[in-house]
This record gives structure tokens, C-alpha cells and sequence, in this order.
């Protein structure tokens, strides 16, 4: 038998979730002996609707309708600089509704069961437990794009040095991250508490003299993952609506689109031109907002190929975006990313 | 007639029992203080015995859900690099002192390799990571018989915690002789024994993966799977089984000079650590670029549709 969505029988005893019975959650007729009966208005995914686990949960769902993971509104302040006020509204209603919001996560996604991924998942997480974490069969499918293989270094390239200790995604991502912040917000730099690479490496804290020495020189000139980054991450390319992107490995080094001061990882962001314009939207403000962003690949070694070598940066520019480089008919303002690092011999 | 065939395999199990102990025993100059495959029977008695490091190398998720007690994590993408666009290179040496430290491992330690072995490539990454630790100048190196499955089967012990060790400050001296550059595969070439550890289909050229950019073997290479070293319940065949598969594909001579590679260094691994460790062949490298640089190379002698 298919153990995916068998329940452990000892919960039923044991765990205050099932007190009320199945129904309370799931609805159907418990009554029934007859499948057919029994399942009649059945909810598959009962967390979707947050006013089942808001009986008990109280501030946890109300905190969480406001969250990015469930109202998907990062997807929506991603783009939303590219349009007119008008072309927003369209953008609303053909496609943020229609389409973004349909990947949203339920309570259960993180708690009960493994996200359906392309409509199929691997059944609950423990036998029906409601439990706190179980990054590998939750966070990982829904981030598998992208971030956990790079995590692990299943994407073609090395396992990041936190995953090599041991470490998951909550043990840097924090709650506020998942149930939210309380009100409305509609980017993740909006949550206080989201994960920096300086709160748990405070400066100055180094045990060798090399380390001291290249962090002093290049704060906040260099950010901590253009050095630590062991190397390709996943960019994607040319998305169109509806049909989807490509991706390929990449490194990208550049400023910083939202502090200029600073040269850190890029990533090319799907978004083009003609993304949206079978649905009618030009994107009249296309150019006011590059296609490249900055970019924290899940990808962190000690040592990388820039930490040891300096003229790598300064002098061979490896890495480094240059106007060549620039996806064709891009944002105007992707120039602006460019940077030539002084050449370290005078 | 079934006898008869019968008393013939237990002829030449008996010569090959012959062979074994005249090129195993004495002879075999490898100072072990510990076995080269251990049983978990062996491992459960032995789970506090000064010195013993016990490194699970499976990937994070899967030693959180359950590991040998004691064990320590080390997910075998920490064990190789990826450069000039191969996949399992060698870590630099103080990347990987940095992590033998970082297990507490010391020259002197006996390490303990717990890896799966559900599919061919994990039963070699265990084989990987032993080349690798011998490689940085640890000895006493030994595999799990049977791995994290066949212990979970037997219901030994269990836990579940995140063991982390008492760092050391490894130094150690590199065994440097047993990898080889391209340069050098290429040049024992009808010198050496050289031997393709891949699945015959790939030796023979009609299978091929995608990272590797033609099909077929080093000309002169002799074929030797590595996945055929277990058995079907993911246990390492009987010594004098692995003596006579040896001894009919790389002859008996135990101080002949073998090489060997596969796509990408892994399944190299498998006979490298059986023929050295196990079986006392006193001269095996391997070439961890293995066909993914080779076949790069335009002047690599690369045949397919032949066993020569
Ligand atoms: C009838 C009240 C009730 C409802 C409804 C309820 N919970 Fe709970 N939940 C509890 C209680 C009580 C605990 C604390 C249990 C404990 O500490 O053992 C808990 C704990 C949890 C935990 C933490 C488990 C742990 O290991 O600490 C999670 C996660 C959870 N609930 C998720 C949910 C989700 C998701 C829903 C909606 C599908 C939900 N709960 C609905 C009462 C409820
Ligand atoms: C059901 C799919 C799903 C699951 C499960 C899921 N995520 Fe997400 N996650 C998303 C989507 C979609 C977004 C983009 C939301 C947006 O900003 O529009 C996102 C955004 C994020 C962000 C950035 C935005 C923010 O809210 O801060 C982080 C960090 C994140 N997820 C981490 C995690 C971690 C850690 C887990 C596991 C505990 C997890 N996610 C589980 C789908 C999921
Ligand atoms: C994107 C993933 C994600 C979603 C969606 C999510 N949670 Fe959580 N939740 C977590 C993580 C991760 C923790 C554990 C944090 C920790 O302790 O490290 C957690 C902890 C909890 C706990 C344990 C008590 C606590 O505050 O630590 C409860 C109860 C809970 N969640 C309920 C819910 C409910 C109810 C919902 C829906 C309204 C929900 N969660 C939605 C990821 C999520
Ligand atoms: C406290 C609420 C609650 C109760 C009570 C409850 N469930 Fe669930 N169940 C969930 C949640 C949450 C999910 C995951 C889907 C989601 O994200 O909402 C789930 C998922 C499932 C799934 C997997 C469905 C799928 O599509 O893969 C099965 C099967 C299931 N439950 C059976 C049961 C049975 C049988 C009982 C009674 C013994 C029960 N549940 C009681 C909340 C509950
Ligand atoms: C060592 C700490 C650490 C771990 C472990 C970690 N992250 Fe992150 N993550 C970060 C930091 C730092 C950022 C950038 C924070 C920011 O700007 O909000 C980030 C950003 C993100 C983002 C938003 C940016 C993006 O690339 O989309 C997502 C999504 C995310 N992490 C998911 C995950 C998931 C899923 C896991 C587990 C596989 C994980 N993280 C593990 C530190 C970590
Ligand atoms: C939540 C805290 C946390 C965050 C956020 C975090 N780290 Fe770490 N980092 C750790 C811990 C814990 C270790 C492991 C220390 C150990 O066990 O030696 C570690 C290890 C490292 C190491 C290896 C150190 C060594 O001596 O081998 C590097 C390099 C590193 N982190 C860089 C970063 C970078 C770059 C970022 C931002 C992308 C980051 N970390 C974010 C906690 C964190
Ligand atoms: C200009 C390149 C560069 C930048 C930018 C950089 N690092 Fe480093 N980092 C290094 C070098 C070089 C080492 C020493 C590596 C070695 O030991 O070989 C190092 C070592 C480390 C270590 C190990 C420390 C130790 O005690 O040995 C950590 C942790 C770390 N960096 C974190 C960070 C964080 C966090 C940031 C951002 C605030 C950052 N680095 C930015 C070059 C850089
Ligand atoms: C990831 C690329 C990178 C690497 C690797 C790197 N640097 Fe830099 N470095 C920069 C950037 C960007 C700046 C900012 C100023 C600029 O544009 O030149 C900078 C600035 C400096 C400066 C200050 C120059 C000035 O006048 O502002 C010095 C000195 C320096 N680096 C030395 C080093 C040394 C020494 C190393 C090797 C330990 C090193 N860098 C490695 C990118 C790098």
C-alpha cells in the first residue's frame, strides 16, 4: 500500500489535532460507510482556507493572510515598476489572480504534507503529524527550482558550507518569514529579522589574518556572497506568459541595483520586453527598472576561486557584467550596473 | 553432470582461495589497524572505541532522520570540487585538511565510511571518499558492509541528533601517487593495466552521459564494472570472488601498475579502494578527470564498437 497518505494511527489518540475528528478539518460525511458519500464536498486541502486552523491559531493566521507566501505580493512588487497604472489593473486581473497566486502556500504545505509540485505529492509529512519543520520535504519542493539544489549542490555545482554543517533552511529564515510580520507588506525586505550574512559573521570575528584583511578592505564595497559564492547559479531567460522561461548557470558580478555603491551577484531576472504583451500590457515603464537584481545564491563556501585570488576581480574582471555581456534589447537601465574594479597594480 | 560442475567451481574457488592467501597475506605490505570493509555487527560493538571516526555521508536530510549514534555528517559534495568544468576533482589540500579538522579526524584516526547503497554511483561515492581520505593521509580507512540500509534492516541502533566533533587541527601527509593527471593515464597506456570501472555499455561505447563528449574507452583499457562489486543486497562480494574477478581481468601479479577510470572519478573508486585495500595490488592509481577531461582531449585514443 501506497504510504504517502496513510495516518498514523496513534495520533488519533495522542495529538489534540485529531480530537474533533477528521471532518472538522476535512468536511465530507464522516458518517458514511460508502466512499462515494463520505468524500461528498471533502476538502483536500483544508488549510487553504486559514479559518480552519484560526480556531486555535489565532494570531499565527491572521498574521500569515498577510504574507508573502500566501499572498504571493512579492511577485507583484517585482514587476509592478515596469507598468502604467493602468496596465497594473490588467496585470491584476488576467494574470496576478489567475496565475501568481495559484502557486500561494497553505498551512499544510510547511506543517502536514509535501507540496503538490506540477499537481503531484509525495503524501504527508510524518503520517498526518502536524510538524513545526521538515525543510527537505516541504521548503525544498517549492524552492527546487532554484534555491535548495543550489543549497545542496545538486544543481551542478558544491553544497553550501551551512548545509554542509548541518544547517536547514529555518535555521537562517525565521519566522517572520513564513507567518509573516502581522499587516500587509509587499517585499521580503519589509520583514525585520530576515537572514543577513553580518548578523551571525560580525565583523572583525575572523580567526585568520587573510580573512581580517580582505573584509576590511571591502566593506561595503563588495558584498559578502562576490567572494563567497562558490560559482554558477541558476538564471533564468526570456520569460514569456504562459509559456514559461529558460534557464542556465551563471555568474554575475555588477553594483548593486538598489545601492550602487556596493559590486555583488547578479541575477537575470526572467521578465522581458514582451512578457506580458499578448495580454496587452507594453510595460510603458519597462526601462526605469533594470533586468538584472541582486542575487543571494544559496551556494556559500570558505574558499572560492575570488578569495584566492585577488587579480581575478581586479585585474581579470572574471565574472564581471560588461556592456557585451547585456541581455539584447534590455532595460536602459542595466547600464548603470556596470563596474570596472581599479586594477590593484599601480 | 551437475556435480561434476559443481566440483569444478569448488576447484577453482579453492585455486583462487590459493591465490588469495600467497598475494593477500604477508605479502600485501598495507599496515591496517582496522579491516577495509567492517560489518555492523563489528561497528555496534566497537561505537566508542578510542580513535574510531565515523563519518555518514549521506546527504543532510537523510542522517537527520536517522544515523549510526555517533556518527559524524560529512554529505558527500563536501569530499569533491568542481574544476576546469570536471565534476569530482579533488578538494585543494587545505580545503580538505580544513575538513578533516572539522570532523576531528586525525592521521592516526580509524575512519568508518556510512554511505547508501541504493543506487551504483552511492556505493561508489563511499569508495570516493576512501580514495579521498587515503589521498589526504589517512590509513586506517574501512566501509560500512551493506551501508545505512543493511544497519537500518538489522535494527541497530539509532539516532537522531546532529553529533558534531572536537575539532583537530589536521595535518597529514598527501598520498599524492595515487591520482593521476591526464597526461599520466595517458601515458601508461599499453604500459599499465589500464581499467574501465564503467558498465560495459559504456566501455563498449552504445551508452554514454551527457557530460562526457564521446562514447567508448581508452584503446588497450580492460573492462571491470564497479557496480559488480556488491551483491543484489548491497553487500561487498566475498573476498576470494572479487580475488578471481580481479585476477581474470588484471592478472594475479599484485605489483603491476593498474589505472583506473570511469566518467567522472567515481565508480574509478570501487576497484581503486577493492584492489588496493582488499585485495593487496600494491600499485593502483586512478584519474579522477576520468573520461569528462579525457574525451575532451582530441588526441585521447578513444575507441568504441570493440572489447580491445
Ligand atoms: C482544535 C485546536 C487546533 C486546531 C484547529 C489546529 N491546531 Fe495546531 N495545535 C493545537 C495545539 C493545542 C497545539 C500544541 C500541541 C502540542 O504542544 O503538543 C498545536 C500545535 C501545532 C503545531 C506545532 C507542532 C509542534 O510540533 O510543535 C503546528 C505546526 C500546528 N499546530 C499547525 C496547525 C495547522 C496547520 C492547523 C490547521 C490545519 C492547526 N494546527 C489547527 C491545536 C489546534
Ligand atoms: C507551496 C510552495 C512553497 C513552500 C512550501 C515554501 N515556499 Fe517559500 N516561497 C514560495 C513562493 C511562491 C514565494 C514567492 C512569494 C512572493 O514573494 O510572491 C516564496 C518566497 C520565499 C522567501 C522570500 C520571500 C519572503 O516571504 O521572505 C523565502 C525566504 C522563502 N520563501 C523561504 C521558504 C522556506 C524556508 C520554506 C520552508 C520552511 C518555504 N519557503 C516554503 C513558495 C513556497
Ligand atoms: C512557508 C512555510 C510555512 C507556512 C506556510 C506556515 N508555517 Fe507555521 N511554521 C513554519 C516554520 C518553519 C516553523 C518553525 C519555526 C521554528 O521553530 O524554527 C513554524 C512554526 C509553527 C508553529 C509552532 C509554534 C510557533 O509559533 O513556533 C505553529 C503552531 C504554526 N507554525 C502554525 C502555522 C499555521 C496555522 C499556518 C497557516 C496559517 C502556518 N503555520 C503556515 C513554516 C510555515
Ligand atoms: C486539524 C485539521 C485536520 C484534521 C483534523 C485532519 N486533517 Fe488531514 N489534512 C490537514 C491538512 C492541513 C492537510 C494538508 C493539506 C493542506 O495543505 O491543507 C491534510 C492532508 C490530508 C491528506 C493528504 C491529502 C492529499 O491530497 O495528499 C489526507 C489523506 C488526510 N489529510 C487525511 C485525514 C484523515 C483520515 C483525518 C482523520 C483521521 C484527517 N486528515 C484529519 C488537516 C487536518
Ligand atoms: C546560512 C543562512 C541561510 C540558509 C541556511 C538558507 N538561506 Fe535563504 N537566504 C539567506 C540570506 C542571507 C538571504 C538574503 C536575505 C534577504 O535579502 O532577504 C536569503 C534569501 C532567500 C530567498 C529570497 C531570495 C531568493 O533567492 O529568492 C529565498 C527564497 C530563500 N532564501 C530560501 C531558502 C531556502 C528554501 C533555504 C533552504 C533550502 C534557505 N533559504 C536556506 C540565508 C540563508
Ligand atoms: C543564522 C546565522 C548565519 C547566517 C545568516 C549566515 N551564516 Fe555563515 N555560518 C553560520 C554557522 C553556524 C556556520 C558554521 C560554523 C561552524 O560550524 O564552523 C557558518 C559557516 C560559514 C562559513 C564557513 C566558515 C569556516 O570557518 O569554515 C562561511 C564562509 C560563511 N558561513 C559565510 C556566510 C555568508 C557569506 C553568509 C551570507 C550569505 C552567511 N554565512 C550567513 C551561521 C550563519
Ligand atoms: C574580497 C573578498 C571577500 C569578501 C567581499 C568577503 N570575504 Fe569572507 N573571506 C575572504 C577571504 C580571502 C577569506 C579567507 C579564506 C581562507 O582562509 O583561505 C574569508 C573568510 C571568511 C570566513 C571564514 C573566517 C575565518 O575565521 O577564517 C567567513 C565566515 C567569511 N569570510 C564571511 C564573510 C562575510 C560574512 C562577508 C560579508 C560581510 C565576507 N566574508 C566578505 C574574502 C572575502
Ligand atoms: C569579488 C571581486 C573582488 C575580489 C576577489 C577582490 N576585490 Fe578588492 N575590490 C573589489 C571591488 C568591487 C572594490 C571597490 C572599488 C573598486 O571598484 O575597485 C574593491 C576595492 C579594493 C581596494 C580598495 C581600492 C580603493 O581605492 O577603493 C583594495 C585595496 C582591494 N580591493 C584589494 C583587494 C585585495 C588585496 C584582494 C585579495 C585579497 C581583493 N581586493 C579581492 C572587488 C574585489
Amino acid at each position: 500500500m501506497y504510504k504517502g497518505v496513510l495516518v498514523d494511527k496513534g495520533l488519533l489518540e495522542s495529538d489534540p489535532h485529531f480530537a474533533q475528528g477528521c471532518s472538522f478539518c476535512h468536511k465530507g460525511n464522516e458518517e458514511s460507510q460508502n466512499k462515494e458519500a463520505a468524500h461528498k464536498g471533502l476538502m483536500k486541502r483544508p488549510s487553504d482556507d486559514l479559518e480552519t486552523c484560526a480556531g486555535c491559531h489565532e494570531e499565527i493566521a491572521a498574521s500569515y493572510k498577510n504574507s508573502l507566501h500566501y499572498t504571493s505580493a512579492g511577485q507583484r512588487h517585482g514587476v509592478m515598476g515596469r507598468f502604467s497604472e493602468g496596465e497594473l489593473r490588467i496585470f491584476d486581473v488576467k494574470i496576478f489572480e489567475k496565475s501568481c497566486r495559484s502557486c500561494h502556500a497553505s498551512c499544510g504545505d510547511c506543517h502536514v504534507k509535501s507540496p503538490a509540485i506540477g499537481g503531484v505529492s509525495t503524501g504527508l509529512l510524518k503520517g498526518h503529524r502536524f510538524v513545526k519543520k521538515d525543510e527537505g520535504k516541504t521548503c525544498a519542493l517549492c524552492h527546487g527550482g532554484r534555491v535548495y539544489p543550489e543549497f545542496t549542490g545538486e544543481y551542478g555545482g558544491v553544497p553550501d558550507v551551512h548545509y554542509q554543517k548541518g544547517m536547514a533552511c529555518a535555521d537562517c529564515h525565521s519566522k517572520g518569514e513564513f507567518h509573516g510580520v502581522g499587516g500587509p507588506y509587499t517585499s521580503r525586505r519589509d520583514v525585520k529579522g530576515r537572514p543577513a550574512c553580518i548578523g551571525c559573521h560580525p565583523a572583525g570575528q575572523e580567526k585568520s589574518k587573510k580573512a581580517k584583511t580582505a573584509h576590511t578592505m571591502h566593506a561595503g564595497k563588495a558584498s559578502c556572497t562576490s567572494c563567497h559564492s562558490s560559482g554558477n547559479y541558476r538564471n533564468c531567460y526570456n520569460c514569456h506568459e504562459g509559456k514559461g522561461a529558460t534557464s542556465k548557470p551563471g555568474f554575475i558580478l555588477g553594483r548593486n541595483p538598489r545601492n550602487k555603491d556596493i559590486v555583488t551577484t547578479l541575477r537575470l531576472v526572467p521578465t522581458v520586453r514582451g512578457t506580458f504583451e499578448e495580454m496587452g500590457i507594453k510595460m510603458e515603464n519597462f526601462d526605469r527598472l533594470p533586468n538584472y537584481w541582486d542575487a543571494y545564491p544559496h551556494n556559500i563556501k570558505k574558499r572560492t576561486e575570488r578569495t584566492r585570488s585577488c587579480t581575478l576581480c581586479h585585474s581579470e574582471r572574471k565574472g564581471f557584467l560588461t556592456k557585451e555581456d547585456l541581455i539584447k534589447d534590455g532595460s536602459k537601465a542595466n547600464e548603470e550596473l556596470l563596474v570596472v574594479p581599479k586594477s590593484l597594480t599601480k | 553432470m551437475k556435480n561434476r560442475a559443481n566440483a569444478k567451481r569448488i576447484i577453482i574457488r579453492m585455486f583462487y582461495a590459493v591465490l588469495v592467501l600467497l598475494f593477500l597475506g604477508p605479502l600485501s605490505g598495507l599496515a591496517r589497524d582496522i579491516a577495509p570493509v567492517v560489518s555492523g555487527e563489528w561497528l555496534e560493538k566497537n561505537l566508542s572505541a578510542p580513535g574510531l571516526v565515523i563519518v555518514d555521508i549521506r546527504k543532510v536530510e537523510s542522517y537527520k532522520a536517522g544515523h549510526v549514534p555517533g556518527s559524524l555528517s560529512a554529505f558527500y559534495g563536501s569530499w569533491v570540487a568542481k574544476k576546469n568544468n570536471n565534476t569530482n576533482e579533488l578538494l585543494e589540500p587545505d580545503d580538505l585538511f580544513d575538513l578533516l579538522s572539522s570532523l576531528g579526524i586525525t592521521p592516526t584516526s580509524k575512519v568508518v565510511i556510512v554511505g547508501s547503497v541504493a543506487s551504483a554511483p552511492e556505493q561508489c561515492f563511499r569508495t570516493r571518499v576512501a580514495w579521498t581520505l587515503i589521498y589526504g593521509g589517512v590509513k586506517n580507512v574501512a566501509l560500512l558492509d551493506g551501508g545505512m540500509e543493511k544497519w537500518l534492516k538489522d535494527k541497530r541502533q539509532v539516532a537522531t541528533d546532529f553529533s558534531k566533533a572536537k575539532e583537530s587541527e589536521y595535518e597529514g601527509q598527501l598520498e599524492k601517487g595515487i591520482n593521476l593527471s591526464k597526461e599520466q593515464i595517458l601515458a601508461g597506456l599499453g604500459k599499465a593495466v589500464v581499467v574501465d570501472t564503467r558498465p560495459p555499455d559504456f566501455f563498449f561505447g552504445v551508452a554514454k552521459v551527457p557530460n562526457v563528449a564521446k562514447p567508448g574507452h581508452l584503446k588497450t583499457a580492460v573492462c571491470l564494472p564497479s557496480p559488480w562489486l556488491l551483491d543484489g543486497e548491497g553487500m561487498m562480494k566475498k573476498t576470494e570472488e572479487l580475488a578471481a574477478m580481479a585476477a581474470g581481468v588484471v592478472g594475479p601479479d599484485h605489483a603491476k601498475e593498474i589505472m583506473s577510470y570511469c566518467n567522472t572519478g567515481v565508480f574509478a573508486s570501487g576497484w581503486w579502494y577493492v584492489l588496493r585495500e582488499v585485495l593487496g595490488y600494491r600499485n593502483v592509481k586512478l584519474h579522477d578527470g576520468s573520461m569528462e577531461e579525457l574525451a575532451r582531449d582530441p588526441n585521447a585514443p578513444i575507441v568504441k564498437y570493440t572489447w580491445k
